[in-house]
């Protein structure tokens, strides 16, 4: 590491891209540990392009103290950058062993330390490789209702805008100016080819220096995760926000703390005068970034999805200009029927009828049971589609079905039994899911008795399982309600009625 | 080695072959199947099986309701069908009211896009409530549907009034435009020379970087500025490097060669009303801004003429 010569006090400043972590640091070898052979030679290849370099300078020949030189090195320091980008283009063509490149990139070519650029793009890397490595929430980024503005606001014209605008470096600045005073952090605000996303890494130093020297000084317990990722899908408004944990590693109430203070930062960092932004609950969380982007992202599913999903791929209308009605592999025809079906007959089965009832060749009920599935699913859910949900939680508002035979002496019991569901002790922290005030006034205006049910499904696809479990014929396809099939777009909500209750006036997916 | 490829290569071929004669079949089928007075003449014909009958009958209504369907949708671009809710606790028995909204360009349809409605109300029957729909988040829905589909509290006397016809027009011009924005950009690239380029930057790229990093600017160290300046670009003539757009296309980003970027402002019907154009020192270019200013289409010849 470089002494550090400058006097080290308090300042308003952010930590920038260059300065380093020296090698040994947990964080850099947690991050260096996780990633792949490939990924490190793609990371070194794009730490040595020109435009990163100020970042992420390596250790030439020519840093080399004269005093340095008797000293045994397991790698000797390459002249140039050209000469490291070749040496790493080899690296590539041949194969080997991840450790041997992490050696080299640590222990090598960048010893002096790993800058804060280049911990971020290798945990962004990271994050790429494994879009499913992290547990992510999504918020939306919704307008604070402003009476002056209010009939302004409904108006849609020429060039009104619905979306908040996200410049980048507006934005950036905006965000530094909230946090600053609060704490030291390291932003890094990439937009990803790959996806149609935008990931902000903010690696927060909770400390009052911004200097390298007290980065390198582990003040927190070493343990506490120190980085928070958001993600802003292009063109939608919504924000998912995550906690950058390794694997096994506690995200202690402080780390929970800083995120808080990071998010609670991004809608003012949004707001302009006459537009402020809150950040509302989507109900959404996953790991599943695959999902994220379907769910909440930016494109046409995020109103449209379990058996709802026939309308955004194109099963349930054809091109106008495609006549053809013979002919179609198997998959598709049983949709295109269907389509059709709806076109002759007044009312259409829509999704969800049983599509034919033609041809039936071994075994009937499953064949029948699999159009359901099929009917209620449409083309979602599928195991390998990359979009599981790993756990969707409900909490039943319905009425506990009467039991035939009850007298009123149980009746009498039941209502002892259920002193009101806020004064339950529940264990832990507060769950989203426990009842407001207004809910539990309004279930306490209602004769029947409404116990607190929640239903929790887990498993690495939810809604695949539901469905399989509806081809399997363990669950009634045509009974089932609506919510069990993905439709509703949440992974944890109120049933009331059968349905996830929403908010009103509000349109899903918006 | 090369029998196994020249076979491979003969299937790869016969495969091809027979999707488009199947393609052709299916096309001469329905060419077929919608002949006109097809029906009353399969009735009139003696068959030697009545099921092959009904079952022909019911494969040409079947061409028949798809023609008129596809006629309806390509003439009046927005229709309206109803579908069947299968959740059995929907409202209202599971009737929805579809909307679907073709969005043509070009002279083809590219796009389909959906609004299922139900009625939640059970004393407003008349009242439409969105319930699903397809249409992406940069498409201005709630502020749509807030003005033309009010939604009538529980207890209110009256219906307020909802206007369908209107939403649908106004939702449509909202979807069409955006589509013809697209359009303008990817013309945009084209005119620039980028299309080719970009792919093949794209698979270099892709190898190399995650992606692009918005804050450089970022940094801190002052000592930078001189590597800053003498790293910049300087060979050969000036040319555009990319031209990006938002989802929405409301913005659309010009870089050149030598460290020059425009930003300009699109409106919803392609007038480009703002534009700010900085050398790569900060300064602006008066000049260019004034140049950039008018249709979409003609941008590129505008800023490079």
């Amino acid at each position: 590491m470089a002494p550090n010569t400058t006097t080290t006090v308090p300042d308003y400043k952010n930590i920038p891209h260059s300065h380093r972590l020296p090698v040994t640091h947990r964080e850099v070898q947690r991050t260096f540990n996780k990633l792949s052979r490939q990924s490190l030679i793609s990371l070194a290849h794009q730490w040595l392009s020109k435009k990163n370099r100020d970042f992420c300078r390596p250790y030439l020949l020519s840093d080399r103290d004269a005093d340095d030189e008797d000293e045994e090195e397991a790698y000797t320091p390459a002249q140039s950058f050209e000469e490291l980008q070749e040496v790493y283009k080899e690296l590539a063509a041949r194969k080997g062993g991840k450790r041997e490149i992490q050696d080299r990139i640590l222990e090598g070519d960048w010893r002096t330390g790993i800058s804060m650029y280049q911990l971020a793009t290798a945990e962004i890397q990271y994050l790429l490789d494994h879009p499913n490595s992290l547990r992510w929430t999504a918020k939306r980024l919704a307008k604070i209702p402003n009476a002056k503005s209010a009939v302004l606001d409904m108006e849609v014209t020429n060039d009104s805008e619905h979306l908040p605008r996200f410049q980048a470096q507006t934005f950036m600045s905006n965000l530094a100016r909230e946090l600053t005073p609060l704490m030291k952090a390291h932003y890094l605000l990439t937009k990803i080819k790959t996806l149609p996303m935008t990931i902000l890494r903010v690696y927060i130093h909770d400390s009052p220096y911004s200097s390298e020297a007290s980065l390198a000084a582990t003040t927190a317990s070493p343990d506490s995760a120190r980085s928070v990722f958001f993600i802003w899908p292009n063109g939608s408004p919504f924000v998912y926000s995550s906690i950058a944990n390794h694997l096994g590693q506690i995200i202690g109430d402080d780390g929970k703390h800083l995120r808080d203070i990071v998010q609670q930062a991004i809608p003012k960092a949004f707001s302009r005068p006459s537009a402020r932004y809150q950040l509302a609950s989507t109900n959404f969380t996953t790991k599943s970034l695959e999902a994220l982007l379907t769910y909440r992202g930016p494109g046409r599913g995020n109103a449209a999805a379990g058996g709802w999903s026939i309308f955004q791929d194109h099963s349930f209308s054809q091109n106008a200009l495609d006549f053809i009605t013979t002919q179609r592999e198997r998959g598709d025809a049983h949709e295109k029927s269907g389509a059709d079906k709806e076109a002759s007959t007044g009312a259409k089965p829509g999704p969800g009828r049983p599509k034919r009832t033609l041809d039936d060749t071994e075994s009937p009920e499953a064949k029948r049971r699999r159009e359901v599935a099929e009917g209620r699913f449409g083309s979602s859910a599928k195991p390998n589609d990359g979009q599981g949900l790993e756990r969707v939680e409900v909490r039943i508002d319905d009425p506990f079905p009467a039991i035939p035979n009850t007298s009123a002496q149980q009746e009498v019991d039941t209502s002892d039994l259920n002193p009101g569901p806020t004064s339950r002790n529940r264990k832990g922290r507060p769950s989203v899911l426990d009842r407001s005030l207004e809910e539990v006034e309004e279930l306490q205006n209602e004769e029947a008795w409404v116990p607190d049910v929640r239903v929790v499904f887990r498993g690495s696809h939810v809604f695949a399982g539901i469905r399989q479990l509806v081809e399997q014929g363990v669950i009634d396809g045509e009974k089932m309600p609506g919510w069990m099939t993905g439709e509703a777009g949440v992974t944890i909500g109120a049933v009331k009625e059968g349905r996830i209750r929403t908010k009103k006036d509000h349109i899903p997916g918006v | 080695m090369a029998t196994t490829e020249a076979l491979d290569s003969e299937i790869s071929d016969l495969y091809a072959r027979i999707s488009t004669l199947q393609a052709h079949r299916a096309n001469l089928a329905s060419i077929l199947l919608s002949q006109p007075h097809l029906q009353p003449r399969l009735e009139q014909r003696p068959v030697l099986h009545e099921r092959n009958r009904r079952n022909a009958a019911k494969i040409v209504e079947k061409q028949a309701k798809r023609n008129i369907e596809n006629v309806y949708r390509a003439c009046a671009g927005v229709t309206a069908y109803k579908v069947k809710d299968p959740d059995p606790y929907a409202v209202d028995n599971g009737n929805i009211l579809g909307v679907r909204i073709e969005v043509s360009i070009g002279g083809k349809f590219v796009e389909t896009y959906h609004v299922l409605f139900n009625r939640p109300n059970a004393q407003h029957k008349n009242m439409l409530k969105i319930h699903k729909h397809t249409i992406p988040p940069c498409i201005p829905l709630q502020p749509l549907a807030n003005k033309w589909l009010p939604i009538t509290r529980k207890d209110a006397e009256t219906t307020t009034e909802q206007n369908l016809l209107k939403f649908g027009r106004s939702l449509r011009k909202e979807l069409v435009s955006w589509h013809l924005r697209l359009e303008a950009v990817e013309k945009l690239r084209v005119e620039a020379g980028l299309e080719n380029k970009s792919a093949e930057r794209e698979e270099e790229r892709a190898e190399s970087t995650i992606g692009k990093v918005l804050n450089t600017f970022v940094s801190d160290d002052e000592d930078e500025e001189d590597e800053e300046r003498t790293r910049r670009r300087r060979d050969g003539p000036v040319r555009i490097t990319d031209i990006e757009a938002d989802t929405a296309v409301r913005e659309i980003t010009v870089t050149w060669s030598d460290g020059r970027a425009a930003v300009v402002k699109v409106a919803k019907d392609g007038q480009i009303e703002k534009a700010a154009v900085r050398f790569e020192d900060g300064a602006r270019d008066s000049a260019l801004v004034r140049k950039a200013v008018g249709r979409i289409e003609g941008l590129i010849q505008r800023l490079t003429a």
